[in-house]
């Protein structure tokens, strides 16, 4: 359903509200451990694997699985 | 739930300060507990300590090590005070040796303690996550340190969150684990049990004008496993040559163990 955006459309968006991507190298889903998307422009870290969407607020990736919405596809 | 305090346990309670409270409520409890009292948690653990917390946690920084270049995972690491320390004991060690500025994650269960710890400063070693300490969302291998300061005694199941921090950590890394613990004579558990039980909840009112939890703070303390018993639980979730610290008589004391 949801799908990265080209990092260009988005490079006026205040850093502050980026995930440091030292910390995106080494977070997973905490329910399958499966890798992540990072989708900017939703501001949403995605794992197919569970089917969810966690948020993120100010730059902090909220990685809870009860905070986090569910993929309709 | 009941008023009352409880020895027996089960398995589908768990214990919210002398509360037994059903497992899926614990943890919506203390995030309620730490919401209220974000911006006081440093006070909160000032009073409770008479302000020796820090003096605790800048000697476990000292046996955590730090050096230039290693991850630092802060689990329950609310405002980030151990992960900034951690950086800069590395710093130090970097200025003089060279190499690579050391990183921490500081993970929270509770976003307001993240953002209470931004605001005192973005670092860029630093970075900030919102975990549950039960299932860590970091890969296997992938820390050099893995700490937790007054975080363990929150956690509904502390089996599963010492396997995690296990989990995260590469083979050779280090767990350190603050907690306040239990006074290891008789005459300092009878001054402590008096100054807990009836100045803290007090003193927490009057200061932060919230009882209830300070309140928590000192049956949690109480109900949290002594020194030795706490041992053998890191030891079950895997981590070899454990050992114990006691601060200030065993107010509080520091597990480290390693995974070899």
């Amino acid at each position: 359903m949801t799908t990265s955006q080209d990092p260009s459309q988005t490079k006026d968006r205040p850093r502050a509200s980026e995930v440091d991507p030292k910390l995106l190298e080494i977070l997973v889903c905490p329910v399958t451990r499966g890798t992540l998307e990072y989708d900017r422009e939703a501001g949403e870290l995605i794992s197919r694997s569970a089917g969810l969407a966690y948020p993120i607020r100010e730059g902090v990736p909220i990685m809870l699985p009860e905070e986090a919405r569910e993929l309709s596809d | 739930m009941t008023d009352t305090f409880q020895t027996s346990r089960s398995d589908d309670t768990a214990s919210f300060g002398f509360k037994e409270v059903p497992r899926t409520q614990k943890q919506s409890l203390v995030r309620g507990v730490f919401d209220r009292s974000a911006r006081r948690y440093d006070l909160m653990n000032d009073v409770m300590s008479l302000g020796i917390h820090r003096a605790w946690k800048d000697m476990t920084i000292t046996r955590a090590n730090p050096r230039p270049g290693e991850v630092l995972i802060d689990v329950a690491g609310g405002t980030g005070d151990l992960a900034r320390a951690f950086v800069d004991r590395a710093e130090e060690r970097r200025a003089r040796n060279g190499g690579d500025p050391a990183r921490a994650v500081v993970a929270d269960i509770n976003y307001e303690m993240l953002e209470a710890g931004r605001k005192r400063g973005e670092d860029e070693r630093l970075s900030w996550a919102c975990v549950n300490a039960e299932c860590l969302p970091f890969g296997d291998a992938t820390a050099d340190c893995v700490m937790i300061g007054f975080g363990i005694r929150n956690v509904t199941d502390r089996a599963r969150a010492l396997a995690d921090m296990h989990r995260v950590l590469k083979p050779g890394g280090r767990f350190l684990c603050l907690e306040f613990s239990h006074p290891t004579t008789r005459a300092l558990s009878r001054v402590y049990d008096a100054w807990s039980f009836n100045a803290i909840p007090r003193l927490g009112q009057l200061i932060a004008k919230d009882r209830d939890s300070y309140q928590y703070l000192v049956e949690s303390i109480r109900r949290f496993p002594n020194q030795d018993a706490f041992k053998r639980e890191v030891e079950e979730a895997g981590f070899k040559n454990v050992s114990v610290t006691n601060f200030s008589g065993g107010i509080a004391a520091l597990h480290t163990g390693w995974k070899i």
